[in-house]
């Protein structure tokens, strides 16, 4: 059978799906594999003006609230927590977010409009794919797209095809992959996979995006939603795999060393959109206070411009009442008719709420002047009682501050004490704990009718609560805090000596710098989990012992043909160092003086798209393709096996 | 049933109405194993679940949680791993989730909550 027309290659890989025809270079369609559902009440918000909007628009609105898939996700970072992904690691778990994905690849290559999909695929799947997601993947594309043939094979071993081409003779290799949620080593002995002794470590470029994520969401907890925007670009362009992780770890802890390699990255910042949570309290209250003196202003203003308003009015009715003492009733008359005002009475008593209101407000206006801004602030600083002599009373407020922080630190002592076993203060905390409890217990046995023990009754009773609360103390001290604050800032308004790290002109200085994360060790911690997954807690084996553990799982004389050749792909291959590590690694755990050799690949993201390609082209591709023949017949979890595929094991039958 | 789920789903030319039984849609890795393990397959067969690395052999190095670096100390309150003395001091003023952040980091879970 002849391949009918051209093929659609997907290497449909966890982090990126790319998408191309087998007669092209390049991939055209490169995404993402990732979609995401936009909130529903924005859904809602779209919806509601369709009842009265035409048609045509009601369409627009609908398809603006629907799934985003790949490349049409608007804004990634906004909605990174709400990205689904059909995967579950490598393996295909979500089959309608799959669906998704294929409608959006398959109308992305331009299927619009036509039946179905007429064109043979060629499609990457996980190594050592369950039997039960292939045979839902093939029952997706023969029955819902109409797919005439397919053709399964695993990313790595297209890869390591596109890599034969320049090494042509070599039909052994040692295949390290580097996904991004496994890390495969796959021994490869006569060009055929030895499936039975592939090992596949579940720690791959996701964990360690997520591990450098959390790293430095723990270490700067106010930054969080600047760091998650940054964390791919940090991991794929400052971190490396160390030569020898210990070594450089120590260099680390040298504080010189430190300084000299520190990369301290500048988040945005400027002072004026400081938010207000960042502001300390006596920022936060001289605000309210502006806003306080700003409001005022614009009332005074308004009834500035009232008053006027009235006191006009008042002239023209006085001038009203004028006309009538004067006897022009005629002229009166009508000059009540256009004020709108309807007899005498009624024009006295307007007279004199107007002149009423008048008053008000002018008496107001002089008991109350405005106040300067200056004026208030030397208002609210507190002055040394009478008859006290300053200096004094400064000495006074200086040892109150002082009682205060002692107050702080025993506080601060005594919670350690009690979390500590075995200390007086924890086992003191015990005993009022089981005396509260035994006291509880007996009221509630005599049906709450016993004798109150009058606990209670008095306020301080309640303190006990504190006492034996572990963490909260907190409560009371935060009207410590603003005492203390209270404290300071007078004396730093009447002692020029008065030294307080806090002050203004420092703080300004070090707001930069508290936007700054400093990135260091995590360069070479984060990507460091391949070879020690216990790290993350992951309790499987790190990468070098791995590839000791399946070189174990062959004779001598096969170890060495593997190790001869070899070969990394995968995107997270591309980490500086790795080479070197292997090299390193593998020079440990091999003999003596033996040889062994690594290979990079030349396109690690690219090579199992282009080695799927390759293998599209050739000659006898036909033989290795799942027609639609074959699967009626077969069932959905047959697949023809070939040079790149998995091994073809039935499902037994019971 | 059918109807209803393709008439949700947008309409494509090049789609046939087709869905999978519900209970197919979305199935877990684990429920998967359960599966394959339940179908017995022979022993010596190798699946997506016999490939897994094995479990490490080499005692796991201790770093501490905070700075990386090597730790030969765990502080018993908080069960923080700490490199020196100035680092436990800072360690102190941590907050509890801050602290239970770091430990499940590292995947430790204690016996008693």
């Amino acid at each position: 059978m002849a391949v009918p027309k051209r093929l659609l290659i997907i290497d449909n890989g966890s982090y990126e799906c790319r998408v191309g025809w087998h007669d092209t270079k390049q991939p055209e369609l490169r995404f993402r594999n990732v979609l995401t559902k936009p909130r529903k009440d924005r859904k809602k918000d779209n919806q509601l003006p369709d009842a009265s909007a035409p048609a045509a628009t009601a369409e627009e609105l609908r398809a603006s609230a629907e799934i985003q898939i790949g490349n049409d996700i608007i804004n990634i970072e906004a909605v990174r927590a709400h990205l689904k992904s059909p995967f579950e690691r490598n393996v295909i778990t979500n089959w309608n977010h799959q669906e998704q994905i294929f409608d959006y690849i398959f109308s992305k290559m331009g299927f619009d409009g036509e039946e179905s999909i007429a064109h043979p695929i060629v499609l990457t799947e996980a190594l050592a794919n369950p039997n039960s997601c292939r045979r839902q993947m093939s029952e997706l594309l023969f029955e819902c797209y109409g797919v005439p043939a397919l053709s399964y094979g695993i990313d790595a071993l297209y890869s390591w095809q596109h890599h034969q081409q320049k090494h042509k003779l070599v039909a052994d290799a040692l295949i390290i992959s580097f996904g991004y949620s496994t890390t495969h080593v796959i021994p490869v002995l006569a060009n055929k996979m030895q499936l039975e002794h592939v090992r596949r470590l579940n720690v791959g470029g996701f964990h360690i995006n997520n591990y450098l994520f959390r790293l430095m969401q723990m270490k700067y907890p106010v930054h969080l939603t600047a760091i998650s925007s940054r964390i791919e670009k940090l991991v794929h362009e400052h971190c490396h795999i160390a030569l020898d992780y210990r070594e450089e770890l120590l260099k680390w802890a040298q504080l010189d060393y430190y300084e000299a390699n520190i990369m301290k990255i500048q988040l945005p910042y400027n002072q004026v959109t400081a938010t207000n949570a960042l502001l300390t309290v006596e920022q936060k209250q001289e605000k309210r206070r502006e806003l306080a003196l700003r409001l005022l202003d614009i009332k005074n203003r308004r009834e500035r411009e009232k008053l006027q308003e009235d006191e006009e009015y008042l002239q023209v009715l006085r001038k009203l009442r004028q006309l009538y003492e004067q006897d022009k009733l005629q002229k009166f008359e009508r000059a009540l008719q256009q004020q709108q005002i309807a007899n005498l009475e009624e024009l006295d008593k307007l007279m004199g709420t107007l002149t009423s209101r008048i008053k008000r407000v002018k008496e107001r206006a002089v008991g109350q002047p405005r106040p300067s801004k200056q004026q208030d602030k030397l208002d609210k600083m507190p002055k040394p009682p009478e008859g006290v002599p300053q200096a004094e009373w400064l000495s006074e407020l200086r040892n109150k501050r002082e009682e205060l922080l002692q107050r702080k630190q025993a506080r601060q002592q005594q919670r350690q004490e009690q979390a500590r076993r075995h200390t007086h203060a924890a086992q003191e905390r015990m005993r009022i704990i089981s005396t509260l409890a035994r006291s509880e217990k007996r009221r509630k046995a005599n049906g709450g009718d016993e004798e109150d023990d009058g606990f209670g009754m008095n306020d301080n009773d309640w303190d006990v609560y504190k006492r034996i609360n572990r963490y909260n103390d907190d409560s009371d001290s935060d009207a410590e805090n603003e005492q203390m604050l209270e404290y300071e800032k007078i004396l730093q308004h009447y002692d020029a000596g008065f030294d307080d790290a806090n002050n203004a002109a420092m703080q300004a200085l070090i707001a930069a710098e508290n936007y700054q994360l400093h990135f260091g060790v995590e360069a070479i911690r984060v990507p460091e989990i391949l070879f020690q997954p216990s790290m993350i807690g992951c309790t499987e084996a790190g990468l070098a012992e791995l590839i000791a553990f399946v070189l174990k799982l062959f004779t001598a004389e096969q170890q060495q043909r593997l190790v001869d050749h070899v070969y990394l792909t995968g995107s997270c291959a591309q980490f500086r160092g790795l080479k070197e590590r292997l090299a390193k690694e593998l020079l440990e755990l091999r003999p003596f003086q033996s040889s062994f050799a690594i290979y990079e690949s030349n396109d690690p993201t690219l090579s199992a798209w282009l080695g799927a390609c390759l293998q599209a082209n050739s000659k006898n591709f036909s033989g290795s393709l799942t027609t639609r023949k074959l699967y009626q017949e077969y069932g959905g979890e047959y697949f023809r096996e070939h040079s790149a595929s998995n091994l073809y094991y039935p499902t037994p039958k019971d | 049933m059918m109807d209803t789920n393709s008439l949700q789903k947008p309409k494509r030319s090049f789609k046939r109405p087709f869905a999978f039984p519900r209970n197919c849609v979305y199935r877990p890795l684990r429920q998967i194993h359960n599966m394959e393990r339940n179908q017995k397959p022979p022993a010596d067969q190798p699946t997506y679940f016999t490939l897994n690395a094995p479990p490490s052999l080499l005692p796991a190095k201790k770093y501490s949680d905070i700075s990386g670096l090597p730790a030969p100390y765990v502080d018993p309150h908080s069960k923080l791993r700490y490199a020196n003395a100035d680092e436990y001091a800072s360690m102190q003023h941590l907050p509890s989730d801050i602290i239970n952040g770091y430990l499940t980091l590292r995947g430790y879970t204690s016996a008693v909550g």
